[in-house]
């Protein structure tokens, strides 16, 4: 072979080495055939924020270490949130702190996520970059692996914008056992922090009303504060965990209600609501109740040690606002009950229409 | 909000409280009909009828201008909303009401263009953004939602943008108060009268209820001591033998009300001649269309309505309801046929409603009410 | 903090109207008040003239009346 002619052909192998470039400025149906395309979206933009070990190898799966003496906690879910980015986060963040607390209400410290996306060919491939980097930028705060993912392009109409679905696991540890089912009479209600931040930010953020306030998404990840509360109090003094997501505390208290066939009572004084929210709620004319939140927990802990968990969740940065909520009654069964202000009750139901569609 | 505050304080609830159980009867009950549906939502959020004697009962009246609207009605503003060129702004309330063929939600998901406002003022708005589209505004509500309407078509012709219109189904309080005084099926000692849209219309408007019918009404506020303020008026009123119309919410009702919003109705729109009213039959005089001089912004005018009249499903009994001849669980198929979730009335479906009101409160037995 | 049986936002139904304090008057633009930190615009044509500190009454947008003092 000629010397010039094996020049050539190193230079293109050392070409083909290097991770291929991404110079397209809007993803196309060609980014979700599974070629080269797909593989420099992929790499330039996924793998390039995301980077770890787990991930980097671009396999079908990735493996895991299980730790000795726990069992898994799984969990999935699916993020659909207009507008994509918002005061406070975006879809990115979104879901990565939606996955790692739904591992958390369990008593899962979170192991891996892995994140599957839908695009809509039209999407900037800036704007996924960004989605990507915060992605990132969530997964190292809540110190875990985006271990896995996939990408989809579908043509245009196919999809709005990006959906994002996820899957994560985690380790609990032996000795943890948090189940609605455990709720009993005379068990006390505590709320980590101010209601209705998410879903009010999103609400404003779409833009469609006059109404402007500075309020931020409350998106993040909890498992350090739920590690922080159990270790706060003696086993199995922390009954169960739910994170009030769509529906807000209303959904959670009546899962709660319903699954333990126990009744709960709330206090609205003594229910946390920041005063900006509480007012575009009002203008609205929204309950606070039902409205969706992304970096609060509930907690319904057996009555001993109800002052040391508050005192734990107020000891942490992300539980500084928490409040003792309410207690659990054994009637009436099933229902939460709000007790006003002004000295009356009333029933806390369910919604039945959808105010704040596409919220998470 | 320290405005707010004063009217929400516990310690002059109680007070009020034990003033009422003071002048209430001990042994005759006494029916109060509640006639807007802020008034029932106050009761209910706060509890109130909790701090009651068991001698007063709250009858929560027809102030629901969603709950009165026709099935018939409904389906024309499904019709417009089913139409390509046209997008239909409507206020959330009104998307779970049931027509005759389903609801504005169901017809949205079929692909009609609905869009959930919180003012008219919204609605033409999206009229000016997408001049390629017909707007039209589904108006519904009493005379306190009217002058917001008025005011868009003030607007819409200044700015002549002329593809934005009306669908009128504002109604009136009076005629409808009036309607529910000559029931015969009725027994009410006193009124608790609308707020808001006496800031609108004044007092004066309500002096029949007195002069002609001899029952006491208070024109109330909403915050839950005005509410209990005007429960303790109407009480002493019926102890002292009186039957006058009297003015708790002072702060913002005047007796001649607000001339500016009274002139902006008066301006684009004029009375019907007669109305239906879900579950109250024909009342006359009873609602609000647009005048002839602003033809161009009504929907009625604009497009071939169907305008049937749709009989309301066999087994509703709204009307009972509406009128406060029947209390909620007391109709037939509350509760089991009818349900928040798949509500066969208005009365289930509004949030105001007195069904879904108790459906959701009423589950929860009474407490021993405080001063008894 | 609102709260309705359904829970669902009923703003006509409930005759609903806050009283407010306007906080600026830009002009041309209508009135901008404020409730507890969050801000809104409103249409002011049915009230008149107003200043910053004025508490005005307000329904689906529209400023309805001033609000009085407490007595």
């Amino acid at each position: 072979m000629e010397d010039r002619e094996r020049e050539v052909l190193e230079r293109i192998e050392r070409r083909r080495r290097r991770p291929p470039r991404l110079r397209d400025e809007l993803v196309t149906l060609a980014h979700g055939a599974g070629g080269k395309a797909s593989r420099a979206l992929v790499e330039s933009v996924f793998l390039e924020a995301l980077r770890n070990p787990l991930l980097a190898p671009l396999g079908d799966a990735a493996v895991l270490d299980a730790p000795a003496g726990s069992r898994l906690a799984m969990t999935t879910d699916t993020f659909v949130v207009t507008p994509r980015a918002f005061p406070g986060g975006d879809i990115g963040a979104l879901a990565v702190s939606g996955t790692v607390n739904d591992l958390a209400m369990a008593g899962g410290r979170p192991l891996a996520l892995s994140a599957s996306f839908v695009i809509e060919e039209g999407v900037a491939v800036a704007e996924l970059a960004a989605i990507a980097r915060s992605m990132a930028a969530a997964a190292a705060e809540a110190e875990v692996p985006v271990a896995a993912g996939d990408t989809k392009v579908v043509e245009r109409g196919g999809a709005d914008g990006v959906y994002v679905t996820t899957a994560g696991v985690g380790a609990v540890p032996a000795g943890v056992d948090l189940d609605p089912g455990r709720i009993r009479a005379g068990d006390r209600v505590l709320l980590s922090g101010t209601l209705a931040d998410h879903g009010m930010a999103i609400m404003l953020a779409r833009g469609d009303l006059d109404i402007e306030a500075d309020i931020r998404s409350d998106a993040q990840p909890l498992y350090d504060l739920v590690a922080a509360l159990i270790a706060a109090v003696p086993a199995g003094a922390v009954r169960a965990l739910r994170d009030p997501t769509r529906g807000g505390l209303a959904a959670v208290a009546n899962e709660f209600a319903l699954a333990a066939g126990v009744g709960i009572v709330l206090e609205e004084a003594a229910l946390p609501v920041r005063p900006d929210v509480a007012g575009a709620c009002e203008l609205l004319g929204i309950d606070p109740l039902h409205v969706a939140n992304e970096g609060k927990l509930l907690a319904v802990v057996a009555p001993g040690a109800a002052d040391e968990a508050l005192a734990a969740l107020r000891a942490h940065p992300r539980g500084a606002d928490a409040a003792l909520v309410g207690e659990v009654r054994s009637e009436p069964p099933g229902m939460v009950v709000l007790d006003t202000a002004f000295g009356g009750a009333r029933v806390v139901d369910l919604l039945v229409g959808n105010p704040l569609p596409r919220i998470c | 909000m320290r405005f707010v505050e004063e009217y929400r304080d516990p310690d002059l609830a109680r007070r009020l409280a034990a003033e009422i159980a003071h002048v209430a009867s001990a042994d005759r009950t006494v029916k109060l009909m509640e006639v807007c549906g802020g008034h029932t939502h106050t009761i209910y959020r706060h509890g109130i009828e909790d701090l009651l004697p068991r001698t007063v009962d709250l009858v929560h009246g027809p102030g629901c201008p969603v709950c009165v609207i026709p099935m018939g009605r409904l389906d024309d503003a499904i019709a417009l909303a089913e139409d390509e060129g046209v997008v239909l702004a409507t206020f959330g309330d009104m998307l779970r009401v049931p027509g005759g063929r389903g609801s504005l939600l169901e017809a949205q998901a079929r692909g009609a263009d609905v869009r959930v406002v919180y003012s008219p003022l919204d609605a033409l708005r999206i009229a000016r953004e997408r001049p390629d589209r017909e707007v039209v505004f589904f108006a519904v509500g009493f005379e306190t939602t009217a002058p917001s309407t008025a005011l868009t078509l003030l607007r819409a012709r200044a700015e002549g943008v002329g593809n934005f219109s009306v669908f009128a189904n504002h109604v009136l309080v009076m005629p409808a108060i009036r309607a529910i005084l000559q029931a015969s099926d009725l027994e009410l000692d006193g009124f608790i009268g609308p707020g808001h849209v006496s800031t609108v219309i004044g007092t004066a408007v309500y002096g029949p209820v007195a002069s002609d019918y001899g029952r006491p009404l208070v024109v109330s506020g909403f915050e839950p001591l005005d509410v209990l303020q005007s429960v303790l008026m109407v009480l002493r009123q019926l102890a002292e033998g009186r039957a006058e119309i009297e003015n708790q919410y002072t702060r913002v009702v005047r007796a001649e009300g607000n001339p500016r919003a009274l002139a902006a109705i008066d301006e684009t729109m004029e009375v019907r001649e007669t109305f239906e009213w879900r579950g109250l039959g024909w009342i006359p005089e009873s609602a609000l269309r647009l005048r002839e001089a602003f033809a161009a912004h009504d929907a009625e005018r604009r497009f071939p309505l169907a305008g049937e009249r749709v009989e309301d499903p066999k087994a509703c009994q709204c009307g009972e309801v509406l009128r406060g001849a029947i209390k909620p669980w007391e109709c037939k198929v509350f509760g089991t046929a009818c349900t928040p979730e798949r509500p066969i009335g208005t009365c289930m479906v509004s949030a105001e409603g007195a069904c879904a009101a108790y459906y959701a409160y009423g589950r929860l037995a009474r407490r021993e009410p405080a001063g008894v | 903090m609102t709260g309705r049986p359904g829970g669902e936002a009923c703003i006509t139904c409930g005759d609903v109207a806050l009283a407010v304090a306007v906080v600026a008057v830009p002009d041309p633009r209508p009135a901008v008040i404020e409730h507890g930190g969050a801000r809104e615009a409103v249409a002011t044509e049915l009230v008149g003239a107003v200043a910053v500190g004025d508490v005005l009454l307000c329904h689906a947008g529209v400023a309805l009346e001033r609000v009085e003092a407490a007595t």
